[in-house]
Parts: structure tokens; sequence; C-alpha cells
């Protein structure tokens, strides 16, 4: 009977963390617009003001390249996230659990199936937001220095134009598509 | 007898003829510029520009000289008793600190060359010394800044790329 139990929750769990997993909540959804809205459009700042960009000349393409931008990285943000959050949540289930159980030791009046409910919705809200943040990090980090890289170095000789284009198309796809990736 | 006085009268109406020439008691009002930004010129340039004040009134075109770091300069003489003594280096051998001008005027030039020629190290006492501080000129930053957001972009996503390794291994 215990055992049978103890295999229900497990599913239970496993199930629940995938689901939460697969549904991008509207908060998640426009921390990560938002913030690859943000880093698509920090590039234009320094074309304009290292490449010599003109504002005037380039207008459309910077809107144009900015929007392709956000979505390719809001995408990479998601894969990201989706991939991290099972391994995130593994690797911190003990240290929740263990503080949800201190926290919640002194309250005799909930039930225990109440008690590991919210021990896993605990558990599930560290790892998403961990997932997240560090998702948001990583590919920031990635996408700066592939635009720093090759806008300096392998498109120098380019135009200006050509080279924002080229470089925050490829960062960005670049990003999208390794973040695809199975590991 | 005539000719003995005659060359005497001469003597000393030349004699004090100088002496009347010479500062006496010289006080100077000195401002001087350099050249503080190294990155678009080719020379640094040292100005320095004194009102003399002297005791005695000064002949007309009373010409001044300056000797600085080995360097013999005529001082250009821009208004009523002002002058200005400039000149340029470059950039590698310019040098931050203080600069003394030593200012001759003709007859200490004169005496000054008399003097060297015997010995090449021998100085006069000078008129009066100007000192110009340099406090040294800005040639660009050590690093370039493209370099260093390179170095740092790259530093941060090796970081971030290892974390993630760890992660999810």
């Amino acid at each position: 009977m215990s055992g049978k139990n103890n295999k229900a929750f497990t599913k239970e769990e496993e199930l629940l963390l995938q689901d939460f997993s697969r549904n991008v909540s509207t908060k998640s959804s426009a921390l990560f617009y938002g913030n690859a809205f943000i880093v698509s459009a920090i590039p234009i700042w320094l074309f304009w003001r290292v490449h010599s960009l003109e504002i005037s000349t380039a207008i459309i393409w910077f809107i144009l390249v900015t929007a392709a931008s956000t979505w390719l990285l809001a995408l990479a943000y998601r894969n990201t996230k989706f991939q991290l959050k099972h391994r995130v949540a593994v690797r911190r289930e003990d240290a929740v659990a263990r503080e949800m159980s201190r926290k919640l030791a002194d309250d005799k009046k909930m039930s225990r199936k109440e008690k590991d409910e919210r021990i896993l919705w605990k558990k599930n809200e560290v790892a998403d937001y961990e997932a997240t943040t560090y998702s948001i990090f990583y590919n920031n980090a990635l996408f700066l220095t592939i635009v720093i890289l090759s806008s300096f170095y392998i498109l120098r000789t380019f135009t200006p134009t050509v080279n924002y284009i080229v470089s925050l198309t490829a960062a960005s796809g670049l990003l999208a598509l390794l973040s695809t990736g199975t590991k | 007898m005539v000719t003995k006085s005659f060359i005497y009268i001469i003597t000393i109406a030349l004699i004090g003829s100088i002496c009347a020439e010479s500062c006496q008691n010289p006080k100077v009002e000195a401002s001087y510029f350099t050249s503080l930004d190294a990155t678009v010129v080719t020379q640094i340039a040292y100005i320095t520009e004194f009102t003399l004040k002297c005791d005695n009134t000064l002949p007309e075109n009373y010409g001044l000289y300056a000797e600085v770091d080995g360097k013999s300069l005529t001082a250009a003489r821009i208004g009523e008793n002002k002058y200005q003594i400039s000149w340029t280096e470059e950039p590698a051998k310019a040098r931050s600190g203080v600069h003394q001008i030593n200012i001759l005027d003709e007859e200490g030039w004169a005496s000054l060359r008399r003097a060297r020629r015997a010995d090449p190290a021998a100085s006069v006492a000078p008129l009066l010394a100007i000192q110009l501080s340099h406090p040294g000129s800005y040639s660009g930053p050590w690093v370039n800044s493209e370099i260093l957001a390179t170095f740092i972009s790259i530093l941060v996503a090796y970081t971030a790329l290892r974390n993630k390794s760890k992660i999810l291994a």
C-alpha cells in the first residue's frame, strides 16, 4: 500500500515538474521578452557611437534586426531554461526539502500531504527561478561576447550596416540554435 | 695725449652705456603653458610669457636670450616689457616636471658665448630664472577599450559555459 502510494507520489512529482517546465508562465514570458529586447537594443548604442552607423540612415534595419534578435533570444532563454530546470531541481531538492521541513516542523495542524505538496511547490519555484536567471545570464554573456568578437574582429572590414545586421542575427541565431540542441 | 684721453672718454662712455642697458634689480611675472594632450599632436609645446620690471628704463629693442635644458633660444618681444619664450619637444622625449629657464640679456649672452668657447660646461649667472612646470601629457589609455571589452566578455562567457556544464553534468 505504502509502496503504491510512494510510486504515485513520485510519478506525480515527475508529472508536476514536467508540466511546470513546459508551460512558461506569463510572468516568465514577460521577463524573457523584456530582457531579450534590452539586450538586443544595447548593440545599437555600440554601432552608433563606435562603428559610426548613423541612426537616421539605418533606422529600419535597427528595428527589424532588434525585433528578430529579441524573438530569437527569447527562444534561446526558454529552451535553455527548460534544459536546466530539471537538473537544477534535482540538485536543489534536498536543500529545499530540508529548509521547508524545518520551517513547517512547528506547524502541527498541517497534514503530511499538505507539507509534502508545499515542499514540492517550493522546489519547483526555486528551480524555476534559478533556471530562469541562469538562462538569462548565460545567453546574455554569450550574445554580447559573440557580438563584440564579430563586430570588432571578424567583420571589421565590412560596412557598419552589414556589420550590424550580420553580427546580431548571427549571434542570436547561433544561440537559438545551440539552445535547441539536446545534451 | 688727445688721442689717449679720447680713447678713455670713449671707453667710459661705452662702459656707461653698457651699464645703463642692463636691467637693474629685475622682477618678473611669468605665466606658462604646455601641451597636455599628446594623442593628436606631433610635438609638445612649452610656452612661457613674462613681464620684466626693472628699476631703470630699458632701451628700445632690449633683447633677451634663454637657455633651457641645453637649448639656446631667443625671447620674442610681444609687448612693452613683455616677452615670450617657446620651444617644442618630441612627445617621447618630453619629460614632465620643472624646467629651469635661465634668461640672459645681450651682455650676459655674449659673456656666456665667450666662456663657452673656452670651456663648454661653463655657465654665467643669469639675469633671472623662470621655473616651468610640465605635468605630463596624456597619450591615450594603456589598454585599448575594445580589447578590454573583448577580454572581459570572454571571461564572463567562459564562466557561464563552465557553470552550465557543471549544472548539466
